[in-house]
């Protein structure tokens, strides 16, 4: 079985070629930098130059020396100074320059990932460098059952079935599952005609009553002493945020020890793409169509994750398929504080059916959404407040992420204004309550690289007393 | 049969309301999960249970939901998770109930959920009637409506023997007027813990149906299409649905045999016959009401009329048989409701009594009474007139139908 690697990720759009992350490796390696930020094709873009640490490395089968392996147990391509012969036959034999001969001493560098915590990654300000743990939650949970048949009926690149599959694969067996009406249960889930699609008790609530049953499934299995099964929504946002609220809420208020993840593709997608509380401003949907009178949606979304943290939950996070090693954290701890309280995921899931995307590019609308701060990631606990789990500063405008978007291609200049300064205020509230400075909307649009005084010190921000409602 | 005219008091005698009894009722079927949400004329109702878990009188889970609609929804879940479940509403709270009070049936769990009857709006009304759970009779439940506290208290259990049985397995609403019977005061003899729990022995509540991660189902997968074994599997549901009523008859004539058995008390199961024997004409009265129906019978016995009544306590399933028989010898009919069925203009009482008379090879002549809406009294006075009315109409004269009894009350 094939074993999956972490690695370094480079997302273009955010590096302003300000070389921290080679200074950084230079100053670890002590010597030249094994990282090359270049400038790109058009004005102010960058690209990095580094090891990919190939599956089928050319360095390795070029080496005439053996002194390049690929490590079976990390992935990275080790090179052996004792075995190196100096050819640099390596060096050429790299498409991607990432291998090359230090200027200093002569002999072969490259980048080794400084054992899985790079120097680099530490010391890029502007988040175009990751550390993607993607590798490690193959790993750890490729070997998980999957607790879905195969073949169920979502539309191809449906970003729900994945949601539900990793979820449900992370949460296990000793679970009872609620799947409200919608795409969900539609796509098999529950089943037709007695056949199921799930290995665990799974049931169609109502589409207005999901929290409230589960709340009954938990208080009964607490009485009689089975505290440790998991009892859980996987719901979409119309049953949550319209006619499933007061459920949600009530729930949310008595405390109810239950996890429910909201899987939020903007609207009733399964019965064919109308508009809910949760789909954003100037969208098309069917019941907000574009036509000479009318241009999509005339109000903004819902917000269901803040109305949970106002419900003081004992668990609320937002998460992105596009960031899926922060999707499983914040499980772990969604599906430990569902035993304390009501635990609340909020999980953006992009239909390509629906909002006319490519399904070859529902992730990349997933990670452009945070991008641009459409969709913000953050989490909340009663006792420790809002914190971001990944920084909103230098957004990309939000116009790229509508653009690659279908239900937004009619949207003119002032719709696309509106949603950008909705973003912004977004933001700004989201900072304050996480105890940051929030910058005035128009002045984040504009804000400079990084906060840095006349004299071009780095201020940090400055810190108020956390968010505790 | 009535309750035994001759009661010993013993240290649980109590005098109280019918929501009172009710709620001891439920306490004694020891129910694991109780929902409530108020309502007028019901609350006292929950009021009294959350009383009871408080002072460690019941052991139940208290939920205190936000409204109806979640009320039966939690208990959906308790009693798909194994639990035994109970609640109480009324008028709008049933309504506000109705999307998952229509599933209930459906999913063949045995709750039993109070309905202390009200008339509801419009135009608004928060006093007794019977609209609300006579608007709600097709809907899959099981209905049974009590005459006294202490019939409320008794048929409490009993209704959970009928749900919990294996050929039924349906959900019971045992219904009480309100205002009369909800805030009325009366004797209740409270019957002993043991002898309910031997009484309705080992709940197995979700046998059929279950959300339990050691037996995995889904539970309610689509059903239904174009043909082939989807619809087809949807009409076994709907038949098993049927059936299931069907052999609830002869299960709640057996559970009140048995309540009697154990505390002297025989509640008639289906229906009560009334100085019938050689009556030439009857009323068919249906909850409190019958008390009063049964005074006018005796004055008008006394003044030589044969008049009997027939009480309907099961209405749900119908009892078509044992009333299309014990009518079957008297000359006119008069039906007595305390709710309105808007399309055929008469009380839906009427109407069902109307169709079960069919099966009888003579025709009698039927008048509908519809009185006691919005909290009405419905005196003897007023029975007499509903008895002058039904002996005039089996004389041969014929009347404009339905007769409002309250019409002009002042």
């Amino acid at each position: 079985m094939s074993i999956a690697f972490d690695t370094i990720a480079f997302r273009a759009p955010k590096c302003d070629g300000c070389g921290e992350c080679m200074k950084a490796c230079s100053a670890v390696k002590q010597g030249a930098s094994r990282i090359s930020i270049v400038p790109g094709a058009s004005a102010g873009a960058f690209e990095m130059a580094l090891c990919r640490q190939c599956g089928d490395p050319k360095c390795v089968m070029v080496c005439p020396a053996g002194a390049l392996t690929k490590n079976g147990a990390s992935g990275v391509i080790d090179w052996s100074a004792d075995k190196c012969v100096d050819c640099l036959l390596c060096t050429s034999g790299c498409a991607y320059g990432a291998i090359s001969a230090d200027p200093v001493g002569g002999r072969v560098i490259k980048c080794d990932q400084c054992g899985g915590d790079p120097a680099c990654v530490s010391a890029c300000p502007s988040g175009a460098l990751e550390w993607g743990g993607a590798g490690s939650i193959y790993n750890r949970f490729g070997e998980m059952e999957d607790m879905f048949v195969p073949g169920l009926a979502g539309c191809q690149g449906c970003n729900s079935e994945l949601i539900m599959r990793h979820v449900m694969r992370r949460v296990g067996r000793n679970s009872v599952l609620a799947t409200p009406p919608g795409c969900i249960p539609g796509m098999g889930s529950v089943g037709y005609n007695g056949k199921t699609g799930t290995k665990v008790p799974v049931f169609h609530p109502l589409l207005t009553n999901t929290a409230s049953m589960l709340a009954g499934i938990r208080r009964y299995y607490d009485k009689v002493g089975r505290k440790d099964i998991v009892v859980m929504a996987l719901a979409g946002d119309g049953g949550t945020v319209d006619c499933g609220f007061h459920a949600v809420s009530g729930a949310a208020e008595r405390g109810e020890k239950i996890l429910y993840v909201c899987v939020d593709n903007e609207g009733y997608m399964n019965t064919g793409m109308q508009r809910s509380g949760a789909t954003p401003y100037g969208s098309w949907t069917s019941t907000t169509p574009v036509g000479d009178k009318l241009k999509g949606k005339t109000q903004d979304a819902k917000n269901m994750p803040m109305i949970m943290v106002a419900h003081r939950a004992a668990y609320v996070a937002t998460a992105s398929t596009a960031y899926m090693e922060e999707l499983y954290d914040k499980l772990d701890r969604a599906i430990e504080a569902s035993f304390k309280g009501f635990s609340y995921l909020h999980i953006y899931s992009p239909c390509p059916t629906g909002w006319r995307v490519a399904s070859n590019k529902v992730i990349e609308a997933c990670r452009m959404s945070v991008e641009s701060n459409f969709v913000t990631l953050w989490e909340y606990t009663p006792e420790a407040g809002l914190r971001f789990t990944r920084s909103p500063d230098r957004p990309i405008p939000v116009v790229d992420y509508a653009r690659t978007i279908g239900k937004y291609r009619h949207l003119d200049a002032d719709q696309l204004a509106h949603i950008q300064a909705k973003v912004d205020e977004q933001v700004a509230l989201l900072k304050r309550l996480a105890g940051e400075v929030a910058t005035a909307p128009a002045a984040l649009a504009a804000a400079p690289a990084r906060t840095s005084t006349p004299d071009g010190a780095a201020t940090p921000p400055l810190r108020h007393e956390t968010f505790r409602p | 049969m009535s309750a035994p005219a001759t009661l010993k008091a013993t240290s649980r005698t109590m005098v109280i309301d019918g929501n009172e009894a009710a709620a001891w009722g439920a306490a004694l079927s020891r129910p694991d999960v109780v929902a409530v949400y108020p309502i007028t004329p019901q609350s006292s109702l929950v009021e009294y249970l959350a009383k009871f878990i408080a002072e460690g009188k019941m052991d139940a889970e208290l939920m205190d939901v936000e409204g109806e609609h979640s009320v039966l929804s939690v208990l959906h879940g308790a009693c798909l998770a194994g639990g035994r479940t109970y609640s109480a509403t009324s008028a709008q709270g049933l309504a506000y109930m109705f999307e998952p009070y229509f599933r209930t049936p459906g999913l063949r769990l045995p709750m039993v959920v109070s309905l202390v009857t009200r008339d509801s709006v419009t135009p608004c009304c928060v006093w007794g009637g019977q609209q609300d759970a006579m608007t709600v009779k097709e809907v899959g439940w099981i209905q049974m409506y009590c005459e006294t506290q202490q019939e409320i208290c008794d048929s409490i259990p009993i209704a959970y023997k009928v749900a919990e049985h294996a050929d039924v397995m349906l959900p019971v609403n045992v219904c009480h007027d309100g205002n009369y019977l909800s805030y009325g005061v009366a004797r209740v003899d409270l019957p002993e813990q043991e002898v309910v729990d031997a009484f309705l022995g080992e709940k197995n509540v979700n046998w059929h149906a279950c959300l339990d991660p050691e037996r995995p189902m889904a539970v309610d997968p689509l059903t239904g299409g174009a043909g082939g074994i989807g619809p087809s599997t949807f009409v076994r549901y709907r038949k098993g649905q049927c059936a299931g009523m069907a052999a609830a008859l002869d299960v709640i004539v057996a559970a009140h045999e048995d309540w009697g058995r154990r505390t002297g008390r025989y509640w008639s199961p289906l229906i009560e016959d009334y100085r019938m024997e050689d009556a030439e004409v009857a009323l068919v009265t249906i909850g409190s009401m019958t008390g009063a129906a049964k005074d006018a019978v005796d004055d008008a016995r006394l003044d030589g009329r044969k008049v009997g009544l027939v009480k309907i306590k099961t209405f749900r399933p119908f009892p078509a048989k044992v009333i299309a028989k014990a009518l079957s010898k008297v000359k006119a009919v008069g039906v007595v409701d305390r709710a309105v069925n808007f399309g055929w203009n008469c009380g839906p009482v009427f109407q069902e009594v109307l169709a079960a008379l069919y099966a009888n090879p003579t025709r009698v002549p039927l008048i509908s009474f519809i009185g006691g809406l919005a909290g009405a009294d419905i005196t003897p006075e007023h029975f007499g007139r509903a008895i002058a009315d039904t002996v005039r109409v089996a004389a041969g004269e014929t009347m404009s139908s339905p007769i409002w009894l309250n019409e002009f009350d002042q």
